[in-house]
């Protein structure tokens, strides 16, 4: 019992915990908000930094994906980057104007995150009874053949060059006088609002996912094999299921990717260190917790692309590092301060920075 | 008329013959014990008969209806529930999580959430830590769990690995208490305990189990008077 710790505390730290809770039961709401008037009061945000934030979005929609399996389900994988990166190849192939399909982007989306799910059930058929290590190297492995694959197949993929131009969602639509097209393509605050949204719809979709027939199959499964088919449970359906909705996700991602480039970039987009950073990203955050995860890419992404390009131009700027010293500029310690942070986290809040409601309760037991 | 019947099963490990030619049979709303000495091979009876454990040979039938080959979770929505040894319940879900678990093939949301009511009718308390975690729970408390979530799944023939081990003596009076109502609800029960003496008071025949065989067979009270049974599995 520690009913004795809630005794009437002062009116200050009353407002304060009010805050917290409220921080705590809402913050997605709260974020949305925030996120939702950003562009209105923030002018930078029409400029490369609106781009910045917008990749950051997608990357939360990618950790969000791999978190299905990796959280959920406690499958290890270290190929998301494959489906990531067939989401937005199959997003140009299906819109470039070299290719015939050129379709709408809504249509190649729903197109190519079928596609990719539809590799994922592939994958996953024949490699669901490894587990464990085994696993994760059929996943590495696949990452890199898929990787290889897109630069090597020059005469489709287009090689180092990628794929381009992807056009952007609206193309060739007036809406109120406005060229929907020319809008996303000039100013970045579209797919600012387009990328929010389209993660706003996948937390909600996660959220109902957990509290579904499924979403508890997913973890049973991960808990104890026996026990799930126990129950009735098909271990092999249900790992399955997370394999497509996994692979569906970071797919998705990747369509928004392209499109938000207008381009698939060369195919090292899509390596193993995007992997490696999504799986760290859920693993810093918490597994198998909406908001560890997004928190986590939020740190680690943020600090790769907003943060280190930002103290860099810093140190140049205010003169400090005049010989170009490698040693002096942000970057060069850029892996080193990740690795030390990875390691601070994993020994002092093992199950993240916000631990999935399931662990976070473990560490409150008695409380009810 | 049997509901429910295994010949000559044979199951193992690799060289090892943990089940050695087993045969017995379990009729409508009947509830028999098998027990046995440690490593006598009465887990690894319900595993085989679970699908857990690949039958070498032999057969089961359950509904006029050959089960073995089945995949377990095919087994157990024919009908046939199993609580494992060790209880098996999810520590890190809730305890309404681990029911709902119970009704994975229950498809009318409805009808398992009386399902979930009435189980707290039968067991008070899991009413009373519905958003508790599993992992939190007494050991008794997880046995009822165990016990309550395998009946969420509406099975016609229940089999329960060891419920009384490592509990107090009156958690064991009030979990055996709710496997003797189990009959009067229609289910048949296969009794696995170490418990002898009470598993064959509860039941209306009894198997002894040695070395992967059937040694002797009878109704309970036979069994409870038998000089070998006496001797080797109620301490007399």
């Amino acid at each position: 019992m520690h009913s004795s710790a809630s005794s009437t505390p002062p009116a200050s730290a009353s407002r304060r915990l009010q805050l917290a809770s409220l921080l705590r039961e809402r913050w997605d709401l709260v974020a949305l908000g925030l996120l939702a008037i950003a562009p209105l009061v923030i002018p930078a945000l029409g400029g490369a930094l609106g781009g910045q934030v917008t990749t950051l979005f997608i990357y939360c929609i990618l950790a969000l994906g791999l978190n299905v399996m990796v959280g959920y389900t406690g499958l290890v994988h270290l190929g998301i980057a494959a489906f990531f990166g067939i989401g937005a190849y199959s997003m140009a192939i299906l819109t470039v104007p070299m290719y015939p399909f050129q379709m709408g982007f809504a249509a190649a989306a729903v197109i190519s995150t079928l596609l990719a799910a539809g590799v994922g059930l592939a994958l996953g058929a024949p490699t669901l009874r490894l587990r464990g290590d085994y696993l994760a190297i059929v996943t590495l492995g696949f990452g890199e053949v898929v990787k290889v694959t897109l630069r090597n197949l020059e005469q489709i993929t287009g090689g180092m060059k990628g794929l381009n131009p992807v056009p952007p969602p609206g193309a060739g639509v007036t809406l109120g006088g406005v060229d929907l097209g020319m809008a996303f393509a000039i100013d970045p605050r579209y797919f600012y609002y387009l990328s929010l949204i389209v993660l706003a719809g996948v937390v909600v979709a996660m959220r109902r996912l957990e509290n579904s027939r499924l979403g508890r199959a997913w973890v049973a499964v991960r808990e104890d094999e026996l026990a799930a088919s126990a129950m009735g449970i098909s271990a092999t359906r249900v790992k399955l299921s997370a394999f497509a909705m996994s692979s569906a996700v970071a797919g998705l991602a990747g369509c928004l990717y392209a499109a938000s480039l207008s381009t698939t970039a060369d195919p090292n987009a899509y390596d193993f260190n995007r992997s490696i950073m999504m799986l760290c990203a859920v693993i810093l955050g918490g597994l198998g917790s909406i908001p560890g995860t997004l928190l986590g890419v939020a740190i680690l992404v943020g600090f790769d692309t907003v943060l280190a390009p930002w103290a860099d131009s810093w140190i140049q700027q205010m003169n400090i590092n005049p010989t170009g010293s490698s040693l002096l500029s942000f970057s060069g310690w850029r892996l080193a301060l990740f690795g030390l942070a990875l390691v601070l986290v994993m020994r002092f809040r093992p199950a993240g920075l916000v631990p999935s409601r399931r662990l976070a309760a473990e560490l409150h037991e008695g409380q009810t | 008329m049997p509901i429910f019947e295994v010949s000559h099963l044979v199951a193992g490990y690799g060289p090892i013959k943990a089940l050695d030619g087993v045969s017995f049979d379990v009729n409508a709303g009947e509830l028999i014990a098998i027990i046995g000495a440690n490593g006598a091979g009465k887990t690894t009876l319900l595993m085989t008969i679970s699908g857990v454990v690949p039958a070498r040979s032999g057969s089961i039938r359950f509904l006029d209806q050959p089960i073995n080959g089945l995949l377990t979770h095919e087994i157990v929505r024919l009908g046939v529930g199993h609580s494992p040894e060790g209880r098996r319940i999810f520590p890190r879900l809730t305890v309404r999580e681990n029911l709902q678990l119970g009704g994975f093939t229950q498809p009318d949301r409805w009808q398992l959430k009386r399902d979930i009511a009435e189980a707290c009718n039968l067991f008070p308390v899991l009413g009373t830590r519905m958003n508790q975690l599993g992992g939190t729970l007494s050991g008794g408390e997880q046995q009822m769990l165990a016990l309550a979530r395998a009946l969420i799944g509406r099975p016609k023939l229940l089999m329960l690995d060891e419920p009384s081990l490592g509990l107090a003596p009156l958690v064991v009076v009030k979990i055996f208490e709710v496997i003797a109502g189990l009959t009067s609800r229609g289910i048949a029960v296969i009794l696995v305990e170490q418990n002898a003496r009470a598993a064959l008071r509860l039941a209306s025949r009894g198997y002894v189990l040695e070395s992967g065989r059937i040694t002797l067979s009878g109704s309970g009270p036979e069994l409870l008077n038998d000089r070998r049974v006496r001797d080797a599995y109620l301490g007399e």
